[in-house]
């Protein structure tokens, strides 16, 4: 590959997630719309939401820590998108791998963590103490499951694993193969969007929106954005572990919003957990689950 | 709906050279009013007519306006209600950590001249002394296609960029201050810089400062870190500090 297609594809695979990153979001608030039997926003609502949030007059810092805090954020994932193969574009996913992803996909609840930290705002303290510790809790199941998939192709080259999935057909797709591990992947994708019932760390009723309460004008619209690359990091990852990646843009698109859609749809059923039943929950059955599944690819 | 009047006054350093200025102009403005965070301070009985307008009979989100928590995160400050003097302290306060360009929506006939509460002397009669409204609704209480009927009225005016109480609020801050000092005494003091932020963003006007800011400056006490308590089995402990 030479040096110019590789420049253009580390700028155009950001770029693609972005914007199939608003339509999800989009996505989701219609799907909520519809279960409460509203009409919904407009078509173009995330963008304009995000143009309005850079559009702000004045700024409130809270010092320098909070603003690295939402480059980390943002950077964090704009880096996960390089190493996620899309069809046509593999970036550097060869050369990163999965355990390189699952690191990147740590560092935007770290940098929010420092950068909320600073904001000195109890309820943002406790949000981030949420996060955090929701992410220690379906970190488990994920680990199991990335390990379980790894394991079954051999390899932790994402590229390899999608073109292993393709060559077999749909019966060679992970989620055949290893139904188990789907099942508990599907639990660590509720708990890493922060979905209902796991949505601790947001709570607007309780702690006023968590770690983003000190949020205004541009922070607020970093976070939006990190909102928009977090729905498409976590349905693309899924779909080349589990459902053969994407042979062509149609199909992969079908399946990374239809994988995205699972968690909004589910939403809406549950109240909102506590943080240690969350815990509880997430520990005891996708790992369950996620253990078992891998005593049968180990076997 | 009651018109403001605000000094015009010739922009300084604000020439743009540059041909596509006004089409991003129009950009952010078209944005702006399809956009709105909305902060209900729920004052007053007006707020009871909010959830139809939000819910599945009128949907305020298809016109892009969805509620928010915090203020900081807010467009819109919608005061539904009769302001009692105690509360109009926590609705300044709040309004003045919102990030501009922010709208103050008064709803409820109480929030124009005081309603039905007229006499009483516990309430703040005109809202519009205290703070820039942008917008009136008017009704005891309006129903939810009045409050629809104001938002799409804010809506066009801020795409015309008429809805500019914000600025107002940087420009004549003294006025303001001065009825608040009225009302609260003359040590009224808030977390906010204000004069600081109107210079900072270089939206200070004649009014900005004078002899109600004069008489803040000599008043004021300088913010004390706020200690913290959590309650741990029935004991009160104190837990450290929070700064700023
Ligand atoms: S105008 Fe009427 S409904 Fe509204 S706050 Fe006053 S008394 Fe209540």
């Amino acid at each position: 590959m030479s040096i110019q297609t590789l420049l253009m594809e580390l700028v155009l695979m950001p770029l693609v997630a972005f914007v199939v990153g608003l339509f999800m979001v989009l996505m989701l608030r219609r799907i909520g719309a519809k279960l409460q039997r509203r009409v919904g926003p407009p078509m173009m609502q995330p963008l304009y939401d995000i143009v309005k949030l850079y559009s702000k007059k004045t700024q409130i810092s809270h010092g320098w820590m909070h603003d690295i805090g939402i480059i980390m954020a943002v950077g964090g994932y704009v880096a996960a998108e390089t190493l996620l193969p899309v069809p046509g574009m593999d970036g550097i996913a060869d050369k990163g791998g999965l355990v390189t992803l699952v690191y990147m996909m740590m560092v935007p609840s770290l940098g929010l963590a420092l950068g909320v930290g600073q904001c000195a705002n109890p309820n943002g303290s406790i949000g981030i103490a949420r996060a955090l510790t929701s992410m220690l809790a379906y970190d488990v199941p994920f680990v199991i499951v990335v390990f379980g998939v790894a394991w079954y192709f051999g390899t932790t080259n994402l590229v390899d694993i999608i073109a292993i999935q393709q060559a077999g057909g749909v019966a060679g797709w992970g989620a055949i193969t290893m139904p188990l591990l789907a099942i508990a992947g599907l639990f660590a994708l509720q708990g890493m969007l922060g979905k209902q019932p796991f949505e601790i760390y947001i709570a607007p009723a309780e702690i006023a929106t968590g770690p983003m309460v000190e949020m205004s004008g541009k922070y607020l619209g970093g976070l939006f954005v990190m909102q928009c690359f977090q729905l498409y990091t976590a349905g693309v990852l899924y779909v080349s572990l589990f459902l053969g990646g994407g042979e062509n843009w149609l199909f992969f698109l079908i399946k990374v919003f239809a994988v995205v859609a699972i968690p909004m749809t589910v939403a809406f059923l549950f109240p909102r957990y506590k943080t240690e039943q969350m815990i509880r929950l997430m520990w005891k059955w996708p790992v369950m689950i996620g253990l078992l599944g891998l005593a049968f690819v180990m076997h | 709906m009651k018109e403001i009047d605000i000094p015009i006054e010739a922009s300084v350093g604000q020439s743009r050279t540059n041909p596509l200025a006004r089409v991003f102009d129009e950009l952010v403005r078209f944005c702006r009013s399809r956009s709105m965070f909305m902060l209900h301070y729920c004052t007053g009985c007006g707020a009871i007519e909010l959830p139809p307008a939000m819910t599945s009979r009128f949907d305020m989100e298809r016109l892009g306006i969805q509620p928010m928590v915090t203020p900081r995160q807010a467009d819109i400050l919608l005061i539904t209600g009769y302001v009692s003097i105690k509360t109009l302290k926590r609705v300044i306060l709040t309004y003045e950590q919102m990030g501009s360009p922010k709208y103050v929506i008064g709803i409820c006939s109480c929030t124009v001249n005081g309603g039905m509460y007229w006499q009483s002397y516990a309430t703040a009669k005109q809202l519009d002394q205290y703070l820039p409204v942008d917008l009136y609704i008017a009704g005891c209480m309006p129903r939810p296609e009045a409050v629809l009927e104001g938002m799409r009225k804010l809506m066009d005016r801020i795409r015309s960029d008429e809805a500019d109480g914000w600025k107002d609020y940087y420009r004549r801050y003294d006025w303001y201050l001065g009825n608040q000092q009225h009302l609260f005494g003359d040590d009224w003091q808030t977390p906010a810089d204000v004069i600081g932020e109107a210079s900072h963003y270089d939206l200070a006007g004649p009014g900005t400062e004078g002899e109600h800011t004069r008489l803040l400056q000599q008043c004021q006490k300088p913010l004390e870190p706020q200690q913290t308590f959590f309650q741990i089995g029935g004991s009160l402990e104190k837990k450290g500090e929070f700064h700023e």
